[in-house]
């Protein structure tokens, strides 16, 4: 048996820990607080077709809180909503949880009596209860960022073959369809990372002069800053990157491009996403001399692509879903590429940069056909009841 | 002390009398019951169209937590602790997901008892660590909470598996009336029909023995040893019933555990249980458990962030120790 002093601390440590916790995922849930308080006029258009104004919505995140890609989902979500001008409550239940637990939030969410739920799923399969659950409730459901397998969701997600395809073809064409890549992939198992590699996979086949190192299977950087530059510095020492034309990077751009820089050697030809710390490197000529590159569209708004794709439904609208996605009812968002070779490409990626947006969070802001706020209000990250 | 103790006194009683000696006795319990009606009428009132749906929702989503807390709550009665409840739950989840995946239903009832069987085994192993090695139980459940987590992603290296249909309809949807979930069918089954037998056992006797004076419980003829060993393997047990609640509400293994352990302790906590040992019940934290997951609701509800039920239930947490320790100190018991 232990001392009663033990067990004082035990209790302690428990009420501290779900205090820390609480707190620290609460102090994360507002980055965009810090952005300039440029608020654009809410509420723009209520000229349109007149819909109607009372839509209730609810967002479920279970995961990911205070990482950029997934706060910048959330506020995109509120700043459709705003922007609609169709919603007069938008309910986001935000915090870090097991599929179990969001489980719960989505039931919460149905108690509540919401119109639509817009949620990012923890897993693809476990949640499918309670979404039978909302359509015997008469609510849509909309699954954003990744695939669930209920077959009355709607899914709305990026085009990872399409954003792979893409940039591996703008590469290899850039390389005179000849030479050595170093294909540096994301984090190995995760969906997005399969289907990049499919789609690199493709392209590959039709350049027979292009060889991969160390192998077809690539590098996994798990997306992760500090596994991403322990390996470029090793190749870098190592003297491998002498031997190559070309980096594949998915994301973690940024930080390959730096150690090059820091190794003090010259730039070969590169492909990332769009995130704002590379897109910046592309367009700045002075402090990274001879940077030849591209970016891939990878857009975090298909937190507000989802709101807006609910309204749609809830409005009887058509929305034009893809057939070729693993799922029925799946909206696949096309990938834009955009270089700093041509005037254009560089037009296109200055069009792409945001006032005021967090360094973390992917540009891109809004999805064409499905997002109808402007950027300030996405950086303003208010909803229609906040 | 125990209900063996109780049912003699009653019996030469007036009615009445028993009455309010029960009530004393189990007046914390009943107090939080009072407590949770009136945040159901509080939810009714914020939400008017609070219903068959929300009362569903509710129970489904107690029942791992529910059985976490009963787990909790035996081991702490016999004065230890278990900080690794959270990952036996992780790996009797996996556990049962990647065995059911693609197999019959027949095949699954074999996994379920094979579950419980290892629920058994792996609380066994924490008890005789601690009785073994004499280690404080805070520091050996510690440690093999990381060994169960292991296990677990040994298992499933991530989210996977499958269930058998009868398990997930066994907690899904409503049994006769609507108002009734089958999830809190098999709640009041599981833990009423194990808790019932224990408390009339020999052993319950000793659980609580052990927990209210160990010397005392040892001088009396009882096998502290033994007693506590099989308090962990209850613990153990319950801990299997709650991982296969994970399996069936959710239809899949996940290797890592959500943040049962703490939330069991708090549950335990609120729910009357002494941390020092030989006081307290199953109902207790069941009821707290219902009243934590009720003002999670509510702050969907409210439009408030969630992340502040999880600040409420720290606060409350310290301020029912406070109070408790106080009641304590004003009864004159150590």
């Amino acid at each position: 048996m232990i001392k009663g002093s033990t067990r004082r601390l035990l209790v302690g440590l428990a009420a501290v820990a779900v205090l820390a916790s609480a707190c620290s995922t609460g102090a994360t849930t507002a980055p965009a607080t810090a952005a300039p308080a440029t608020a654009a006029p809410a509420t723009a258009a209520p000229a349109t077709v007149a819909p109607p104004t009372t839509y209730k919505i609810g967002y479920s995140n279970a995961g990911g809180v205070g990482n950029g890609f997934r706060e910048e989902q959330v506020c995109t979500a509120k700043a459709e909503a705003l922007a609609s001008g169709q919603v007069s409550e938008l309910t986001v239940i935000h915090q870090n949880g097991t599929a179990a637990e969001q489980l719960q939030q989505i039931r919460d969410l149905i108690a509540k009596g919401v119109d639509a739920i817009v949620f990012n799923p923890n897993d693809a399969a476990a949640l499918n209860p309670a979404l039978t659950e909302a359509k015997t409730a008469g609510i849509v459901t909309v699954s954003v960022d990744a695939y669930v397998t209920d077959p009355d969701t709607y899914n709305l997600y990026n085009n990872q073959v399409e954003y792979a395809k893409l940039g591996a073809k703008w590469l290899f064409e850039q390389m005179g369809g000849t030479g050595t890549v170093y294909y540096m992939r994301g984090y190995a198992g995760h969906p997005a990372d399969n289907d990049r590699h499919k789609g690199f996979l493709e392209v590959l086949a039709q350049y027979p002069n292009i060889k991969v190192v160390p192998n077809n299977d690539g590098v996994a950087t798990q997306w992760d800053p500090a596994i991403t530059t322990t390996l470029i510095n090793d190749f870098l020492s190592s003297g491998q990157y002498e031997t190559i034309q070309g980096i594949w990077t998915s994301g973690m751009d940024s930080i390959v491009v730096d150690a090059i820089k820091a190794a003090n050697k010259p730039f070969v030809p590169i492909v990332g996403a769009d995130l704002g710390a590379f897109v910046k490197q592309l367009l700045d000529p002075v402090g990274y001399p001879g940077l030849v590159g591209a970016a891939v569209t990878n857009t975090a708004a298909v937190g507000g692509a989802g709101v807006g794709l609910a309204l749609k439904l809830l409005n009887g609208e058509t929305v034009t879903t893809d057939p070729t996605a693993s799922q029925p009812n799946t909206v696949l968002l096309k990938p834009v590429v955009a270089e700093n070779v041509t005037d254009q490409g560089k037009a296109l990626l200055k069009s792409w940069q945001v006032d005021g947006l967090d360094p973390n969070w992917p540009l891109g802001l809004q999805i064409e056909g499905y997002t109808t706020y402007t950027p300030a209000q996405a950086v303003a990250c208010k909803g229609p009841n906040d | 002390m125990t209900a063996t103790a109780g049912t003699v006194e009653t019996a030469g009683a007036q009615p009445t009398e028993a009455l309010a000696r029960w009530a004393r006795r189990n007046a914390w319990s009943l107090g939080l019951l009072a407590f949770f009606a009136a945040l159901l009428v509080f939810t009714k009132f914020i939400q008017p169209s609070y219903g068959v749906t929300g009362v569903q929702g509710l129970a489904i989503s107690v029942l791992p937590l529910a059985l976490a807390a009963v787990a909790q709550a035996i081991v702490v009665i016999s004065g230890g602790i278990d900080l690794s409840i959270g990952s036996m739950m992780a790996l009797t989840n996996v556990v049962a997901a990647s065995l059911m995946l693609g197999r019959s239903d027949e095949f699954a009832v074999v996994v379920v008892v094979g579950v419980l069987l290892l629920g058994l085994v792996l609380g066994a192993v924490n008890g005789a660590l601690v009785v073994l090695t004499r280690v404080p139980d805070i520091v050996v459940t510690l440690a093999m909470s990381f060994v169960w987590a292991g296990c677990a992603l040994l298992v499933l290296k991530t989210p996977g598996g499958g269930s058998a249909q009868w398990l997930k309809d066994l907690v899904l949807g409503p049994l006769g009336n609507e108002w009734i979930p089958k999830a809190a069918i098999v709640l009041v089954l599981i833990v009423g029909l194990i808790w019932w037998a224990v408390r009339r056992s020999r052993f319950g006797l000793s659980l609580y023995a052990i927990g209210s004076n160990q010397l005392a419980a040892f001088r009396s003829g009882v096998s502290v040893g033994r007693a506590k060993v099989f308090a962990y393997a209850l613990t153990g047990l319950f801990a299997a019933f709650a991982g296969l609640s994970l399996t069936a509400s959710t239809g899949i293994g996940n290797p890592l555990s959500g943040s049962y352990t703490l939330q069991s302790v708090a549950a335990v906590v609120l729910g009357g249980v002494s941390l020092a040992g030989g006081r307290g019940g199953a109902f207790g934290p069941i009821v707290a458990v219902l009243i934590l997951a009720l003002l999670r609701t509510d702050m969907t509800f409210l439009n408030l962030n969630p992340n502040l039920a999880t600040s409420a239930q720290g606060i409350i947490l310290i301020g029912v120790v406070m109070v408790g320790t106080l009641f304590q100190i004003r009864r004159g018991r150590p």
